[in-house]
């Protein structure tokens, strides 16, 4: 059995084409790579604002300067009025402009306390988020400098993200994309894997380089291929964890562990795909279908419990979002050992139930496969003899 | 070019749309599928009553007010009050509660003293929206109580009435509003975007599938040799452009007068801009994907390529991301794709009610894309018509 395996192994991955070397290793670590480094800059700066300024005093120059100091904001933009503003957040070069109005520093004095407005887009959710938090602080800094600066704030607030110190974006979300990505890729690769023997009409071949048996050729289709991209993905993690608090060996193992079963579990789904439709295209779509917008269903980004009901059913067959529960249940250290054990059990049992669903469906799909070449080559095989036969008697 | 025979290639590529099963998938389900797909998870639009905890090491009045200030929070919901934090931990490592507040030992009598107090706000770490929600909420609550008393530090100490004290606090209050989705919706913010996108990849991958503007296809057996497989390079290029071009104005009309109103998303479109859009932006597309066909030799391949880029893609495309704080390199090439200057001009017309003017670099952009792509689309074709190649079933 373990030089058939082996057989079907260098049969299956290394006599084949280039698109398998590239969806299996070279595209989910490298868009994993790349996704990583787009967020290099770890945490929101420069957002670029505007004011307009109506009043021309010291106070309104002392907000214009604190305004310019501030690492998170980018003055970028001095309007005349409101308009040459609000044209310049609808071109998208501002994110938020704000009106110092007209006599702000004497109605300040007399305590009649002008509003000023802060005009936000509204549009990008975290960009807006971030300035408006800034610009809050800023004016509220020169505000209480005024009349009450020797007089502390009685009650100051620190808000700390656990696991994420820094706020930072890769750990935010880019962890939970690389997971996103070798979740889709597991998939399409299972497809790619399962569907091309069927695809090149070499189904018969394969059987007989696995000596016949079936379960030998599926582990030889799936096994390396869950390795392999497994080590991808714990790799891209690695990296990407570079950024946040040292991973322990806990977070590590439990991680891996999670990793390695979601991926097992999606190129038995990938498998059970090919199983059923049967064509590669077909296949490669529905996997596209259900894995390309996993991410935006597995919870990180937008709370699973803020989705309907029927959402959340869906999200919770996907394997992802445990994966992706477990992740972040590492990040808070140990006390999210012992949860996280149930969570593992469950996507073990999913990896079981896609492979022996997988192989159930390939197995019956080979079979007529191995049905249909014997009698294409039985077909050829008389069209070659009558033609030899018609070349005889012409002769 | 004959206007007759340009118009029948396009109809024969056009009912391939609806008798090939592949691109029946891409061009015709995926368009109509993931608009309905993509928003559905987002339908409540915003998160609230997101489950928190308090941990009260005070015990006074002051906490239990901070307490009440906290269940009345809009945001958040608290679940329970904890007497230590090693049990709002492990809370949060049973993912019960998505962060807790601290309030600190002896705070009142702090605060009484005139002394400043800390009050923690922890978040779980791996949640970005929840963890705004959860600061945001919490902090409003503490700097509440801490304005109500720094207002009475400053009227005894200053002796001014109340009103005065309110003033000297905070001399001028700040107003934000929001021009654009005021309700801070996510699906406003995440799903028109999604769109274009959705578009751009399953036209691009919709034209792989179908060979681009190759001649002889080989997929299409019984068809391979007739004469609009072999009609000449102009009137198969622009004939199928055409039947791609049409296909999808529908579906960018679909998504403007039928998803934006089952989903509620705002609907400030003006005619001009939008069809201005609606041209250049197919028009650079259907000629993107016309050079990108002419690279594969198997129809799948595409779709194996572009399903991993869609992420990527739209990160690109200042969807979520600053543009301006990614490496050059990936500026870059961001260039290269219609989606780049595609999704902020859409957003810009649609969701903001942009006019032509406001548009116009984006625009200009997105049509200089169309020219190159067309020539070079052209150029390939004609290469690819000249090859004969064994692999694959293109």
């Amino acid at each position: 059995m373990l030089s058939g395996f082996l057989k079907t192994v260098r049969k299956v991955y290394f006599c084949h084409s280039f698109v398998l070397w590239m969806i299996l290793v070279i595209l989910p670590v490298g868009v994993s790579v790349f996704m990583l480094d787009m967020f290099s800059s770890q945490i929101v700066q420069h957002i670029p604002i505007g004011i307009v300024g109506q009043d021309h005093s010291r106070l309104a120059d002392k907000l214009e300067m604190s305004l310019r100091s501030s690492p998170v904001l980018d003055l970028k933009m001095l309007c005349i009025d409101m308009n040459e503003c609000e044209h310049a957040v609808i071109r998208g070069e501002l994110q938020s402009f704000i009106v110092i109005p007209n006599d702000l520093e004497r109605r300040s004095y007399r305590f009649e306390t002008p509003v000023i407005p802060i005009y936000s887009s509204g549009q990008n959710y975290l960009t807006n988020m971030f300035a408006t938090k800034e610009i809050r602080a800023v004016i509220t800094d020169v505000g209480a400098s005024m009349f009450t600066a020797q007089i502390q704030d009685p009650v100051r607030t620190e808000i700390h993200s656990v696991g994420n110190v820094n706020g930072n974006y890769q750990g935010f979300l880019a962890l939970g994309l690389v997971a996103a990505l070798f979740h889709l890729a597991a998939m399409l690769v299972g497809v790619f894997i399962g569907s091309f023997p069927l695809r090149d009409h070499c189904v018969r071949e394969m059987l007989g380089y696995a000596k016949g048996s079936r379960v030998t050729l599926y582990l030889a289709s799936a096994i390396p291929m869950d390795i392999i991209l497994w080590l991808g993905s714990m790799a891209c993690y690695a990296y990407c964890h570079r950024a946040l608090t040292p991973m322990t060996l806990n977070e590590f193992v439990m991680v891996s562990a999670a990793q390695l079963f979601m991926i097992v579990a999606c190129s038995g789904a990938g498998f059970t795909f090919v199983g059923v439709v049967g064509i590669m295209r077909i296949a490669t779509g529905v996997a596209g279908v259900v894995g390309g917008p996993a991410f935006a269903f597995a919870g990180q980004t937008y709370p699973l419990m803020a989705m309907p009901f029927a959402v959340r059913c869906f999200a919770f067959l996907l394997p992802l979002t445990h994966a992706l529960k477990i992740q972040s249940m590492m990040l808070l250290g140990d006390v999210g050992l012992e949860p996280s054990w149930e969570v593992l059990k469950l996507l073990i049992g999913m990896a079981i139930f896609w492979n022996i669903f997988g192989a159930f469906v390939m197995f019956m799909r080979w079979k007529q496969h191995v049905k249909l070449e014997t009698n294409r080559e039985q077909k050829r095989l008389a069209e070659l003899a009558a033609n030899a036969d018609c070349l005889e008697g012409a002769k | 070019m004959k206007m007759p025979r340009l118009l029948k290639v396009a109809f024969t590529e056009w009912k391939l749309f609806y008798t090939d099963p592949a691109a029946v998938l891409l061009l015709v389900v995926a368009g109509l599928l993931y608009a309905f797909y993509y928003p559905t998870p987002y339908i409540y639009q915003t998160v609230s009553k997101v489950p928190v905890a308090v941990v009260d090491l005070d015990h006074s009045g002051m906490s239990r007010q901070l307490t009440q200030m906290a269940k009345a929070a809009q945001q958040i919901e608290v679940k329970a009050v904890y007497e230590d934090i090693i049990q709002a931990e492990e809370a949060m490592g049973r993912e019960e509660i998505f962060g807790f507040m601290v309030v600190p030992e002896n705070m009142e009598k702090d605060i009484r003293r005139q002394k400043q107090v800390t009050v923690n706000i922890f978040t779980h770490g791996a949640y970005v929206m929840l963890h705004g929600a959860i600061g945001t909420a919490f902090s409003t609550c503490a700097m509440t109580i801490g304005a109500t008393n720094k207002v009475k530090q400053i009227a005894l100490g200053k002796r001014v009435p109340s009103s005065q004290a309110m003033a000297m606090r905070e001399p001028f209050p700040i107003s934000i509003q929001t021009l654009f989705n005021n309700t801070g919706s996510y699906s406003n913010y995440v799903v028109p975007s999604v769109l274009i996108l959705i578009l751009q990849q399953s036209l691009i991958i919709g034209i792989c599938i179908l060979g681009g503007s190759r001649a002889h296809r080989r997929f299409r057996r019984k068809f391979r040799e007739s004469p609009v497989e072999n009609e000449t390079l102009i009137n198969r290029y622009f004939g199928r452009s055409l039947a791609y071009f049409v296909h999808y104005c529908t579906f960018i009309l679909f998504y403007h007068c039928v998803i934006y109103n089952i989903f509620d998303f705002p609907r400030r479109g003006e005619f001009l801009p939008m069809a201005v859009f609606a041209v250049v932006f197919l028009a650079a597309v259907i000629n993107f994907g016309m050079v990108i066909s002419q690279v594969f030799l198997r129809r799948e391949s595409s779709m194996q390529l572009f399903l991993y880029l869609s992420i990527p893609i739209l990160f690109l495309a200042n969807f979520s991301w600053p543009t301006y704080l990614m490496p050059d390199t990936m500026r870059a090439l961001s260039y290269v794709l219609p989606s780049t200057f595609a999704v902020p001009a859409w957003i810009s017309i649609e969701q903001m009610g942009a006019d032509i003017y406001d548009v116009a670099p984006k625009l200009y952009t997105l049509a200089i894309q169309a020219v190159i792509y067309l020539v070079m689309g052209l150029w390939l074709t004609h290469i690819r018509d000249k090859c004969h190649f064994e692999a694959g079933d293109m």
